[in-house]
């Protein structure tokens, strides 16, 4: 099986909330695949899901080919999670939590393999102290530590770059990639647009809806260029998509006017193009 | 399975030994209640009150009252902490995790049994022989457990702390005002009979007082042992490893 994770229709209803409707996804093996979406978009509520922590109403779920919700004892063994909320025992150390959560598997050389870990996470200086004098991202890495303590095939990551300063987050995104390269899938939510470039594919999220599902490259095609041109005589002002194709021909529509003196193309950003998908769902709605 | 059962014990244990101010007033607080209730009994002047009646089964509850009520919270509290929820997602089982608990604040409970028959001992020179304060050691420690069997119980209906609170009269009152503790049982009326019998109390004040010759039945230990296996099944089956 090409997928490590394949959803269809997937419903899930919390009262009369409907927290996802309907999704349809699938993540290939080794992927880096990013959950991109505002909160309340449903990312945390589907990875609970995969995980095995949630049930479903309706529609499919398989994960490394199991079902979470029926074989979700089978899957733990398998599966790194990483909680939105850091998830630690705060009166233990670093590494008392590292162990306990590493224990229930069946790890070979256990105790060389939580040190493996706590160097992987940078954190061996303080692997003694307890965990509640740590600041938020020392949290985020020995909860990584505990995700990832028994070397599972598949990572699920809850936003874990929120409320990190951008260093950690950049040396969280080359482990991420360290890992992938190892043959390691990843499926990790965020709110954060930039993060989208460091997957290799993401799904747009907004009110339990899959809005888009695509390379970076791909969601980037999505978005328009404003391109602004000056000559001696006039000021061209125009948006348009795929501008690599289409600045030439604005250019010969000028004859490469030797009076033209200033071009300015301001690309959509990622956060450009997902607030517009948004908003476009948004209008769709009123 | 059994080595599972013992990480998360081990743990409880290691959480216990970083938090000494939680382990110092769970072990100190019997020891000043009793201190108290020797206060307060000898200020009742009555010649038809005779303390030792009531004292071996009022410590009894104190250890039942607060076991229940730090297991309670300590559970609620992994709900909310969210690592209930991560050890399910690790690996770990619902009888694993029960079963760590119920060793990890047995031990505790062990402690705490052993104080307050030591200040049972001081405060109100009890005179029982060895045998009688074994058996009375017996009953109190399997109310610990218990007890311990109920706060976890209990906090599987509780999704935060504040919701536990209302579950703490729910299952003390009773046992203060069913179990023969206050008033003897058949005062009370015949449709209510039921309520002595959920108590786990009931079943431990009868056989403390079995035991130290106040009457009651000694034999009524033995339910002791088979309600702590009928909560700790609840226990199990209400605490849920999917939302």
């Amino acid at each position: 099986m090409d997928n490590a994770i394949e959803i269809d229709g997937l419903r899930k209803r919390y009262g009369k909330l409907e927290a996802l409707k309907g999704i349809s996804l699938h993540v290939k093996r080794g992927e880096i695949f990013g959950l991109l979406g505002a909160n309340g978009a449903g990312k945390t509520t589907l990875i609970k899901i995969l995980v095995g922590a949630s049930r479903y109403d309706e529609g499919s779920a398989s994960v490394l080919g199991l079902n979470p919700m029926k074989q979700a004892q089978a899957l733990r063994h398998q599966i790194g999670y990483m909680p939105q909320a850091p998830a630690l025992y705060e009166d233990l150390s670093a590494r008392e939590n590292v162990r306990f959560f590493g224990r229930v598997h069946q790890i070979p050389n256990f105790e060389a393999r939580v040190d493996e870990v706590l160097d992987f996470i940078n954190l061996r200086q303080r692997e003694n102290d307890s965990v509640y004098g740590f600041s938020g991202g020392m949290k985020q890495r020995v909860s990584l530590g505990c995700a990832l303590v028994h070397q599972p095939n598949l990572l699920l990551l809850d936003e874990p770059t929120a409320g990190i300063d951008p260093k950690l987050r950049e040396a969280f995104w080359a482990h991420f990639r360290e890992l992938a390269a190892q043959g390691v899938t990843i499926l990790v939510s965020t709110h954060q647009m930039d993060e989208v470039l460091h997957c290799d594919r993401a799904a747009v999220m907004r009110e339990g809806v899959v809005l888009a599902c695509d390379t970076p490259r791909g969601l980037l095609s999505r978005g328009s260029a404003h391109i602004k041109i000056w000559s001696d005589t006039q000021v061209l002002d125009e948006t348009v998509g795929n501008y690599p194709e289409r600045l030439p021909q604005l250019l010969q529509r000028y004859h490469l006017d030797p009076s033209v003196n200033r071009i300015e193309v301001n690309e959509d950003t990622l956060e450009d193009i997902v607030l517009s998908l948004i908003n476009d769902k948004e209008s769709a709605h009123v | 399975m059994f080595s599972q059962m013992i990480a998360v014990a081990v743990r409880v244990l290691r959480q216990l030994a970083h938090d000494r101010r939680f382990v110092v007033l769970s072990l100190a607080a019997p020891f000043v209640v009793i201190y108290m209730l020797d206060i307060f009994f000898d200020s009742v002047e009555s010649p038809l009150f005779r303390p030792k009646e009531f004292i071996v089964p009022v410590a009894a509850f104190i250890v039942h009252f607060l076991t229940y009520l730090l297991c309670a919270i300590v559970l609620v509290r992994e709900r909310t902490a969210h690592t209930l929820a991560r050890m399910f997602v690790n690996g770990y089982r619902r009888g694993t995790i029960i079963g760590g608990y119920i060793i990890a604040y047995s031990l505790l409970a062990t402690l705490q049994s052993l104080i307050v028959l030591l200040a049972l001992q001081g405060f109100f020179e009890l005179n029982y022989t060895l045998e009688t304060m074994l058996s009375i050691y017996g009953v109190i420690w399997l109310l610990a457990v218990i007890s311990i069997s109920l706060g976890i119980f209990v906090s599987n209906f509780a999704r935060n702390e504040g919701q536990v609170f209302p579950f703490i009269p729910l299952v003390i009152l009773p046992s203060v005002f069913f179990s023969g503790l206050i008033l003897p049982i058949d005062r009370l009326p015949d449709w209510a009979s039921w309520l002595t019998y959920i108590t786990p109390l009931y079943y431990a004040t009868e056989a403390i007082h079995g035991f130290t010759g106040e009457g009651g039945n000694a034999a009524l230990w033995v339910a002791l042992p088979i309600y702590g296996v009928v909560v700790l099944t609840l226990a199990m089956f209400t605490l849920r490893e999917q939302e």
